[in-house]
């Protein structure tokens, strides 16, 4: 029972990173392999703000996560998209964390 | 003996190892020749009759510089080839569910000859150039590709590829999973000795910065396979 605060505090404090700072999905023209994926993914996860991500080359989608406390630069992961080699074409911010996205899409 | 001099032997007999390895691989040409920039493609080719092996670096999102080695076959004439390699991008499409790409790869360098049109059977060195124009077309589910490449050199050093190739994977894949495709390749060679035409039916299989290639035709299997890194 004394551990019950503090799972109390843990649960709130991942619930509020979660709220403050939204999962952001990217559709990407052009994505279609696993190589091209691969070169956006070794430059978003050296972004300092990168926490989980899911890359779906069927929907040629990409959600990144911010670490908590942390928010998703749009701008900046769209450059690094496009400087990548690939076109976005549109962003959407969600509520979902990147674990729902992924089992979302696979279960589809 | 001390243990640092016997560390260091080691080291130098594996360092010899990898470079014999190495000039011993035969090189070819696969799919995408340059990663994303600041990526590393290794990428290697090896069949019955030629071997190659090169390795570039993306320095712009749209060039990379780098080198390879090669070993082919002309004829019953050995050709060795060791040069620096620029690769272009010349033109990407992204599209909506596709990405199709006009590359440019130029290389020249030194080439060993053993038995050149006019040097009989002595081995000769002599530089040599190639520049080779390929195009593909990808989606999940569907390959095309294609490429023209003449290498010419000194002593008479001849060697023209083209090639084609047409693949489908079996099965849409997620991008943490193995992907297999069966592709078609035809390709036409024609050398100064020796001319020839080839089909290799191939199972490709592709995973994150993995890519290999097993296959086989009438002169024997084919090897090939990319890195990125």
């Amino acid at each position: 029972m004394r551990s019950a605060p503090l799972l109390i505090t843990l649960a709130l404090a991942a619930f509020g990173a979660r709220a403050d700072g939204q999962t952001v999905k990217f559709s990407v023209n052009g994505m279609v392999c696993a190589f091209c994926a691969q070169g956006i993914e070794k430059r978003l996860v050296r972004m300092p703000e990168t926490g989980p991500l899911y890359i779906n080359l069927a929907r040629k989608v990409i959600a990144v996560e911010p670490k908590p406390g942390q928010r998703i630069d749009v701008d900046k992961v769209k450059a690094e998209i496009t400087e990548a080699g690939y076109d976005v074409t549109q962003v959407e911010t969600v509520a979902q964390s990147v674990a729902d996205i992924r089992a979302t899409m696979k279960r589809k | 003996m001390t243990r640092a001099t016997g560390a260091a032997t080691a080291a130098c007999a594996v360092y010899a190892a990898c470079a014999a390895g190495l000039l011993a691989w035969p090189l070819a040409a696969t799919a995408l020749p340059m990663g994303s920039l600041g990526t590393w493609m290794l990428m290697g080719d090896a069949n019955a009759g030629s071997r190659d092996l090169s390795a570039n670096y993306a320095i712009t999102p749209r060039d990379a510089l780098g080198g390879g080695l090669a070993r082919w076959d002309d004829g019953g004439r050995l050709r060795e080839t060791a040069g620096l390699n620029y690769t272009r991008l010349v033109r990407r499409w992204n599209l909506p569910h596709a990405q199709a790409n006009l590359w440019f790869v130029g290389q020249a360098g030194a080439a060993r000859l053993a038995g050149g049109e006019g040097a009989g059977a002595a081995a000769a060195r002599a530089p040599f150039a190639s520049l080779a124009v390929l195009a593909d077309y990808e989606t999940t589910r569907v390959y095309l590709g294609g490429g023209l490449r003449p290498l010419r050199g000194g002593d008479g050093l001849r060697w023209d590829t083209a090639w084609a190739r047409a693949g489908f994977s079996f099965y849409e894949a997620e991008y943490d999973e193995v992907q297999p495709w069966f592709v078609l390749e035809a390709k036409r060679e024609r050398g100064a000795f020796e001319r020839k035409s080839l089909a290799t039916p191939m199972l490709r299989l592709i995973h994150r910065r993995f890519f290999v290639e097993l296959g086989g035709n009438r002169d024997g299997g084919v090897f090939n396979f990319m890195f990125n890194y």
